[in-house]
């Protein structure tokens, strides 16, 4: 047993064999291959449960990350979409006496950097009396001059801080980067751990994990009471880039979770002096920022003009003291490199102690000595840039040929400052489920969380493991698509209960039921998300509606026969005029072309799977407001959608039906979940309103085309029903053959109908009544209120046996087609006015300079 | 010497412009050589809020924001500044390798102060291209304010004033090699390769008094100053081979353009906006 193998079981078969890797650390493992102290209790519940049992329990985590939605977006995916979260389901255990020596020094660390972050944006004395070389200060770019003099709420500039550790092959631990800026992982650290406690309950519990929630409401505490004006009931908002950043899952997992709305900057405008929420109830004043996008970012007046992203004003409002911002504007400036090579010196100078964990060995070289050093030793180092920048990533010197190795020697005497070199660490390893044969030793870093807790710092009881791709790779990145693991800190004491919540977000009863919660961005994100959805399945319906006339089955005239269909996608403009003229054959062809195109094709614009992606990016952007379970349908739908044709043309036709026929029920499942499931505030009510809209625009495209003309058949009318699903009330209803003016009492006129014209308009008409007011609107009865009423009176006062009757020399229904017309312009109309009124405007803002 | 300096920006929309946030640097700082007798910023449409305050580098800031729709904004600045007459006489100076050096180590609290000139800025960064250009002017053991008279009046010589010919995002290298210019490119490239010689230098905004024959008084002006041991920082100006003096008025200053911009702002809406600068800087009789 002295190869360093631990066989994890005796008994199972197959058992669990594990190899250390010489030359690292192994967290799990010792030398001798017997498991360590604090793995012992893990590892032995592991190897009773067996691999093969262990890989079962795996898979059901895999579906929760799955259905759960965990996401992490990789910049460079061609795709541009959002990947499942790498997990792996072995944990990562640590021993208690390392974790008290790590809740220290990263104590020490965070009160450190937030001191020196005091100093450096204030009267910068470790820069006058030199224990700071000025060009650390003043070359940094992420020295944000604008926010110099700012003293934030408290003092405290630093309120969330993470750090990256690894340990040595002797055992120590080292700190290789620090996260000052806004660092993320947190919420993903708890999403990996719902996620073990879920996979392996059994296991988790006896193994007496201290909690990672507590640590959660600590830091929502904090914050709220770092908010100005010591109000009771602060307004907090969680600043994101936007959707297409790349950790965007865990902003919407903290708005969920802390109960924060989710704003981009474009939702906050900043008045007075102020920053304020644009919602639906007006413009509600905001007293704390928790930014998840870079400080330089967050103002294009006074910092990066070139940015789309911020809010003009908002430093002048920090400056001023009318909010708080977390991590304070500025803050990015500890995370770069350089200050490791002058910690130890400043740690004692400013805190008059030792610093507790060293960072791995950094040399600046902006000094002579130091630079000497890194340029005899280039092949043994890291080079980084002293100040990160997006466009440079750290070389390693071992991996470089002579001539790369010569200009980079050339640069770094050109512009000494800009570098830093670090000593390479070999990571330690853990155990990794790899395949379900078992474990295999893999690189780790260990990212520690911690917050301000009002006095000092408290560290997450756990962390974020990452671990590398391959035993071979030394990088530990998500972004190069890595992993992570669950963390584990055992409790020898009982973790305290929950302290009773002091202060209050003020998300009210009363103010979510006025709408000042919900910003202008996620009604218009809900209001878009109701009318795609709907979109969706008006083209499934069609869809579904015409492909039996391909079948050349006559189903005794319950099913379209192929000249209806071609003549109704023709009234549709789906087809050209001009295929009346051609063969039977050719028509089939067509059609049977454009059926395909428009459930497959994804390159349509308008077809089923173009409506889809717009159905997941309203969704996605509304990820902290839905459901786990209308996440799930909105997963199953796109699963279903997205099954590519059959390459067998015979049975094409059968995929077809069978995918729309599941399409159907899974939007059923959406639009149930959204009925049943969620409160009848104003985002509700955007939602549906988006969905009466397009309902009504469809069905009044469809009356339009399909019964204003009196040459279709009545295979049309047939067709026309089955379309709003009306097919059975009107046969059990009317009992009689089909009449154009029954079918237009049933579709046009009955509000009883919730497929008619006449119910959307009169659901839509009760919705805008029902919308918050705006102090700026002088009239009585507003826009939107009159542009619903309008069209639902002339839908009321509307007679369908005259409007059936009344056909002109052409054939046509005249004044059909202009009440449809109205009709149309209307909701067009309404549309424009709740836009303008309620949902954001995204004029595109620029910075201009003059001389 | 005293001055009504007359500053009028005006941005003309082809669409209406909802919000407009913006910050002046138009106010002149109160310096010992310069009094400041009176200041005021004219905005129309009529600002909803409009703050003063004094920037990193000491500059006063004025911070304006238009709230209600608008298809023109019209800044006028508008001040009245003594300007006394300065020394024009240059001393003696150390060797510019003796200033580098000092810099270099900060061997006095003044060399440490002015460090954060020396630095890379976002507009300025020091290239072997600046290095090689000052080079033969800065020869062995030359003083600095020699060397950097010299570089005034090799830069006046060897650069074409061409309005329009650059914009603010031309890159310094792209001004050297084109050789051509307006007077922020010269500021930049006066300052470029003083930095990338080991030299400390800033970047002055202001104006130039009207009627004379110089170059850059029909818009605000800039030019430079150089950090000199024991002197402080004496100002040149390269767009007329000139050291400023009376006819000099001083806005402000910063490590580049950027630091020091006279009047910017963050837009929604508006589209392709049409600007249009008028400076008039007038003698007042007392």
């Amino acid at each position: 047993m002295s190869d360093g193998t631990l066989k994890f079981d005796r008994r199972q078969t197959p058992p669990w064999t594990y190899t250390r890797e010489q030359g690292h650390w192994d967290e799990a493992v010792r030398p001798s291959g017997l498991p360590r102290r604090h793995w012992r209790q893990l590892a032995s519940a592991l190897a009773k449960m067996g691999a093969r049992e262990f890989d079962q329990h795996w898979r059901n985590g895999q579906q929760l990350i799955e259905t759960n939605g965990i996401t992490f977006n990789v910049y460079d995916d061609p795709q541009g979409r959002e990947r499942p979260w790498p997990m792996d389901p072995i944990p990562m255990v640590i021993d208690d006496g390392d974790w008290a020596f790590i809740e220290k020094a990263v104590v020490q660390r965070a009160t450190l950097l937030n001191a020196m972050l005091g100093d450096l944006y204030g009267p910068q004395n470790l820069i006058k009396n030199r224990h700071l070389p000025p060009a650390v200060l003043y070359a940094n770019p992420h020295f944000l001059r604008p926010c110099a003099g700012i003293v934030p709420p408290g003092g405290v500039h630093l309120h969330a801080y993470a750090v990256d550790l690894a340990r040595s092959p002797d055992g120590w631990w080292w700190v290789l980067a620090d996260r000052t800026q806004a660092p993320s992982g947190m919420g993903y650290a708890l999403e990996n751990r719902l996620v073990t406690a879920r996979t392996i309950p059994q296991i988790f519990s006896q193994c007496k994990v201290r909690q990672l929630t507590r640590y959660f409401q600590t830091l929502r505490d904090a914050l709220l009471g770092i908010a100005p004006g010591n109000k009771m009931s602060p307004r907090a908002v969680i600043l994101t880039p936007g959707p297409h950043n790349e950790t965007y899952f865990e902003h919407a997992f903290l708005a969920r979770h802390y109960n924060f709305p989710l704003a981009e900057s474009a939702d906050l405008t900043v008045r007075e002096d102020r920053v304020y929420l644009k919602t639906l109830a007006g413009l509600e004043p905001v007293d704390l920022i928790l930014r998840r996008q870079d400080d330089s970012f967050c103002d294009p007046l006074e910092l990066r003009g070139d940015s789309m992203l911020g809010v003009p004003g908002l430093v002048q409002v920090a400056r001023r003291g009318n909010v708080a911002i977390t991590n304070a504007l500025g803050s990015g400036l500890m995370q770069t490199p350089v200050h490791m090579a002058f910690l130890p010196g400043l740690c004692r100078h400013l805190l008059g102690e030792d610093l507790r964990m060293p960072s791995v060995a950094t040399w600046w070289c902006g000094h002579d000595e130091p630079r000497r050093y890194v340029l005899d030793h280039l092949q043994d180092l890291v080079i980084k840039p002293a100040f990160p920048r997006y466009d440079r990533r750290a070389t390693f010197g071992a991996t470089m040929d002579k001539a790369s190795l010569s200009s980079l020697r050339a640069e770094i005497e050109a512009h000494p400052e800009q570098f830093v070199a670090q000593e390479k660490i070999a990571l330690s390893t853990a155990p990794c489920w790899v395949n379900e044969q078992g474990p295999a030793p893999r690189h780790v870093v260990l990212r520690v969380f911690a917050a301000w807790d009002g006095q000092s710092y408290s560290v997450m009881p756990g962390g974020l493991t990452r671990v590398a791709t391959s035993t071979s790779s030394l990088v530990v990145s998500l972004q190069m698509g890595g992993g992570s693991k669950d963390t584990w800190v055992r409790g020898n004491v009982e973790d305290l209960p929950t302290p009773p919540v002091l202060r209050l977000a003020r998300n009210t009863a009363a103010s979510i039921r006025k709408g000042s919660d919900l910003s202008s961005r996620a009604a218009d994100n809900l209001y878009w998300l109701g009318r795609y959805a709907e979109r969706v399945e008006s083209n499934v319906r069609l869809v579904r509606v015409m492909l039996p006339a391909l079948s050349g089955e006559e189903d005794f005239g319950r099913s379209v026969s192929l000249e209806t269909g071609i003549r109704l996608l023709v009234a549709f403009r789906h087809l050209p005029k001009e295929i009346l003229q051609i063969s039977f054959n050719e028509q089939r062809r067509q059609m049977e072309r454009l059926l395909n195109d428009m459930v497959y094709d994804a390159t349509r614009t308008g077809g089923l799977s173009w409506n889809l992606k717009q159905v997941r990016r309203a969704a996605w952007q509304l990820k902290e407001r839905l459901s786990a379970d209308t996440w799930r349908v909105l997963q199953q739908l796109e699963t279903d959608l997205s099954r590519s044709a059959p390459t067998r043309t015979d049975q094409r036709l059968v995929a077809q039906l069978d995918l729309l026929d599941s399409a159907i029920l899974t939007l059923s499942a959406f639009a149930g979940l959204v009925m049943e499931n969620t409160t009848r505030g104003p985002g509700w009510g955007f939602l549906d309103i988006g969905r009466r809209i397009e309902r009504a625009l469809q069905m009044g495209q469809f009356l339009r085309h399909g019964l204003t003309r009196t040459d279709l058949s009545l295979e049309a009318l047939e067709a026309m029903l089955q379309f709003a699903d009306s097919s059975i009330t009107y046969r059990t209803r009317y009992m009689t053959e089909l009449r154009a003016d029954l079918v237009l009492d049933l579709l046009l006129t009955d509000e009883s109908n919730p497929r008619s014209l006449g119910f959307q308009l009169a659901t839509l008409s009760d919705h805008v009544q029902k919308l918050p007011e705006r102090d700026d609107s002088h009239s009585r009865y507003p826009l939107e209120q009159r542009l619903a009423l309008k069209a639902l009176t002339a839908v009321r006062l509307a007679k369908v046996e005259e409007l059936a009757a009344a056909v002109n020399t052409s054939g046509l229904r005249d004044e059909l087609s202009r009440l449809l017309d109205g009709i149309q312009s209307d909701i067009l109309d309404l549309s424009e006015a709740l836009t303008a009124k309620y949902l954001t405007h995204l004029t595109p803002s620029r910075l201009i300079s003059s001389l | 010497m005293l001055y009504r300096a007359t500053h009028t920006t005006t941005y003309r929309y082809p669409q209406p412009v909802s919000t407009s946030v913006n910050e002046a640097r138009l106010t002149p700082r109160e310096l010992p050589s310069q009094r400041v007798r009176s200041s005021a910023i004219l905005v129309t449409p009529e600002p909803a809020s409009m703050a003063t305050r004094t920037d990193y580098f000491g500059n006063i800031v004025t911070t304006l924001s238009v709230f209600e729709p608008h298809d023109q904004l019209t800044v006028t600045a508008t001040s009245v500044i003594d300007v006394l007459p300065r020394q024009e006489w240059l001393g003696m100076s150390a060797s510019w390798e003796e200033t580098r050096d000092m810099l270099s180590s900060q061997a006095t609290d003044e060399c440490l102060a002015a460090y954060e000139y020396l630095c890379d800025s976002p507009f300025v960064s020091r290239a072997s291209d600046l290095a090689d250009y000052a080079r033969p002017t800065f020869t062995r053991g030359r003083p600095l304010l020699d060397a950097a008279r010299e570089l005034t009046a090799r830069i006046k010589s060897e650069f074409r004033y061409e309005p329009r010919s650059t914009t603010i995002d031309t890159p310094v290298a792209t001004v050297l090699e084109k050789r051509a210019g307006v007077c922020q490119d010269f500021a930049h490239v006066m300052i470029g390769a003083l930095r990338s010689l080991g030299l400390a230098a800033r970047y002055v905004s202001g104006y130039l008094r009207s009627g004379a024959d110089y170059q850059g008084s029909e818009a605000s002006h800039a030019w430079v100053a150089v950090f000199v041991p024991n002197s402080g920082w004496v100002q040149f100006d390269p767009t007329n081979n000139m050291i400023p003096s009376e006819g000099h008025v001083i806005i402000g200053w910063g490590r580049d353009y950027g630091d020091v911009t006279p009047l910017k702002g963050i837009t929604l809406g508006g589209g392709e906006e049409t600007v249009t600068v008028d400076v008039r800087v007038r003698p007042l009789s007392e």
